[in-house]
């Protein structure tokens, strides 16, 4: 794919710019993050490990350039879906192992852990609010906290309304849980279809969606 | 061969690529294109489409977070 | 031999990682996370905790707010900033992203080009911001770990964030650019 391509007939590269090395800087940091560890693990190994955590998502979103917003955006806007199809994969290793630690657990009897919620109209609602502003501002709450990182000083403003706008949420709670959330099921999948089925069918959908944006991607412009 | 330079420093995705595309539409075969970029996320997306659109494509960093992205219209 | 010209040095921490690359780290890190504390990555639910506590912090009551009418939210709201995981993480990908384009010689401050950027950084903000309590979850709680974790409503998130993006690329392009 990065197969490196010569521009010919190019005018003369232009005097560069004054370039430093940032690398002395981010040794500094590096030495910072490891202290700042040091200093959370006196208190609780669990702080440590979630500003660990935090790290290593920052460092790879950064260095992937990933981006769920242009996962779900290029598609429609500009025609490519290399981001789609990296977002299809992480999802379906993602599902094997989240499958894995809920099956350990449900077969010991305990109760399945994970990211479940009351399902409805309201996520529909929610997430076509969602999707209008990651297109809007150019990232989604993952991207504008890498984006913060990399010295955007646009997304700082984002964060900050970000930041307000589900404040803004919460105070209507009153009425989106009377309208909506009362009666909302939380719908985990397997045990309503069973943990063959379900693993099975997440993952064919998956695959599905994964050749479908393969074709989309490739398909030939008129 | 005419050489035509596309600012979008300071613009957030997917805005480069979108004027990059509108931009190499209306060049000659031949001409060439430098976008100037300062978003990491359009260094990767710019280069990605103009070679599955089969130009030439060259990138060079320019300045700290700061690339310029020559893309030759070859057909 | 300069460190910059070093193939592994390049690969690793000057050039860009493929994708793919970024997606099998991601779930592995979100596995892994699941595992060590029982709950899968999200970032949304900790901005609603740093909203409140700004509201609090500028002297705005929650109490009589329907949603804080549950004890235990507004006790949430007393642990500090550094004994906050949730906190910490996200402040962590601030962080491990200002680093990763450090140690790349590419970070830069990109100051604000036009008035149109402010007004997309307010309105987009906003709107993602009431979305993911509307929808319990951004693309990381809702959609990245929702669906991994078996949930309906990741899956719902999931097919509407198109709408959402359809509408968001119609707006960007006629009122954006």
């Amino acid at each position: 794919m990065e197969t490196k391509t010569v521009v010919t007939n190019r005018a003369a590269v232009r005097p560069r710019k004054k370039r430093r090395n940032q690398l002395p800087f981010a040794i500094v940091v590096f030495l910072g993050v490891i202290y700042v560890a040091y200093l959370l693990a006196g208190k609780s190994a669990g702080l440590a490990i979630s500003w660990i955590f935090g790290i290593c998502f920052g460092v790879v979103l950064q260095k992937s350039r990933f981006c769920f917003t242009a996962g779900f955006r290029d598609p429609i806007l500009t025609g490519s879906t290399s981001l789609t199809k990296a977002v299809i994969i992480a999802v379906a290793i993602a599902t094997v192992g989240f499958g894995a630690v809920q099956y350990a657990a449900a077969s010991k009897g305990g109760a399945i852990a994970g990211s479940i919620s009351p399902a409805g109209w309201h996520v529909a609602i929610g997430s076509i609010m969602f999707g209008i502003g990651m297109v809007i501002s150019g990232g989604c709450a993952s991207g504008t906290l890498m984006r913060v990182g990399e010295g955007f000083v646009m997304q700082w403003i984002t964060l900050f309304f970000f930041v307000l706008g589900t404040l803004w949420g919460v105070r209507h709670w009153a009425f989106w849980q009377r309208v909506f959330f009362d009666g909302a099921p939380r719908v985990h999948l397997p045990s309503v279809l069973g943990w063959p089925l379900a693993i099975t069918l997440q993952l064919v959908v998956l695959g599905a969606l994964y050749i479908v944006a393969d074709k989309w991607g490739n398909r030939q412009k008129d | 061969m005419v050489e035509y330079r596309l600012d979008c420093l300071g613009e957030a995705c997917p805005v480069p690529l979108l004027k990059t595309q509108k931009k190499m539409a209306e060049l000659q075969v031949g001409d060439i294109l430098v976008v100037e970029v300062d978003h990491s996320c359009a260094m990767k997306n710019v280069p990605e489409w103009a070679r599955k659109e089969g130009y030439n494509v060259e990138i060079e960093e320019t300045g700290d977070g700061e690339w310029d992205i020559y893309i030759e219209k070859t057909k | 031999m300069k460190l910059e010209n070093n193939k592994y040095f390049k690969a690793v921490v000057k050039e860009a990682w493929p994708y793919t690359v970024g997606a099998v780290l991601l779930a592995l890190l979100n596995i892994s996370l699941f595992i060590v504390t029982g709950s899968a990555w999200g970032i949304s639910g900790t901005l609603l905790n740093w909203g409140a506590k700004l509201y609090q912090a500028v002297g705005g009551q929650l109490q009589n707010w329907f949603y804080y009418s549950d004890p235990a939210r507004l006790r949430a709201l007393e642990t500090p900033f550094f004994s906050h995981g949730g906190s910490l993480m996200n402040l962590g990908i601030i962080v491990g992203a200002f680093l990763a384009s450090l140690a790349a010689s590419q970070f830069k401050i990109r100051k604000i080009k036009s008035v149109r950027q402010v007004i997309a950084a307010i309105v987009g903000g906003l709107l993602m911001g009431y979305g993911t309590r509307v929808a319990f979850g951004c693309n990381i709680g809702a959609f990245f770990s929702g669906v991994a974790s078996f949930s309906l409503h990741g899956w719902i998130y999931g097919i509407f964030i198109f709408v959402g993006a359809w509408i968001g690329s119609k707006l960007l392009v006629k009122y954006f650019m």
